[in-house]
């Protein structure tokens, strides 16, 4: 399975049909990144034969571009509306990850999402993994996607 | 009389997202009603009558698998059609669900015409 494909395809997928914005992705890379400034994150936990987790890092001004356009109305400041948005976001690019790794033979069972958000955080939630980092670019700004999975 | 609807979804994002995309859709209910939860759902339908439901399967409390089991032991409840609107598309789960008496499914992200498409049938 082509990771960087699976992630590519699925967040420019949900971007296009629900939120009506193209998201174009930059180079993956494979380390993870762990600390963030004034951001949102959503973590999906996948378990299974394997144990791996979704993560979407998005700094704030972004995430309000992003829950404005789901919600069509104009967000100004972090709430329950955008961690609630950040979360269903990244619950939508695990699911779909998901499938492209059933079609592999893998089943995973999907964790609810867990939203942190904060002026300055770091997470730490696999500790020896492996996996793709990718950059993604909306007008509006940037976000990272990450699938890493237990080595 | 118009017809009513029930959207189940932990995701207040979402419920509003499919609120909109049933009238985006042309699908005219004279009430769309909402629950974060199965069991949340299961109280709405112990007062209300609804003509079809539209659940997610991964919720906290009780999630859409169970939903369809409680439901399906409810006599007064267990012949409304329940469509799956979920990220779980082609996996075990939604033969479950199918199993357990749902209609149809509708993989997330979706359009407003695959909501038409596949509800259009069940009203």
């Amino acid at each position: 399975m082509d990771l960087n494909k699976s992630i590519s395809q699925a967040t420019q997928e949900i971007f296009q049909t629900m939120l009506m914005m193209e998201a174009s992705p930059g180079q993956a890379v494979a380390e993870r990144a762990k600390g963030f400034v004034d951001s949102v994150s959503a973590i999906v936990g996948m378990a299974g034969a394997n144990k791996g987790m979704l993560a979407i890092h998005i700094p704030e001004a972004t995430a309000l571009v992003i829950t404005s356009s789901f919600l069509m109305m104009e967000v100004t400041e972090v709430d329950d509306d955008v961690k609630d948005a950040i979360g269903e976001l990244a619950n939508m690019v695990a699911g779909s990850i998901k499938a492209d790794l059933t079609e592999q033979g893998q089943e995973f069972k999907l964790s609810i999402p867990s939203v942190v958000c904060g002026a300055e955080y770091e997470i730490d939630c696999l500790t020896d993994s492996q996996g793709v980092s990718m950059p993604f670019s909306i007008e509006g700004g940037e976000f990272l996607v990450e699938f890493h999975l237990q080595k | 009389m118009g017809k009513k609807v029930l959207i189940i979804d932990d995701s207040n994002t979402m419920r509003k997202i499919v609120t909109r995309s049933l009238r985006q859709a042309g699908l005219d209910f004279e009430a769309i009603l909402e629950a974060g939860d199965g069991q949340a759902a299961l109280d709405v339908l112990a007062g209300e009558t609804v003509d079809i439901i539209l659940s997610d399967i991964n919720m906290p409390v009780m999630d859409g698998i169970e939903f369809l089991r409680q439901k399906q032991a409810d006599p007064k409840i267990k012949d409304i059609p329940v469509v799956m609107i979920t990220t779980e598309a082609g996996s075990e789960i939604l033969d479950e669900a199918k199993s357990l008496g749902a209609a149809g499914s509708i993989k997330k992200p979706f359009t407003p015409d695959q909501i038409q498409e596949t509800l259009g049938s069940l009203l």
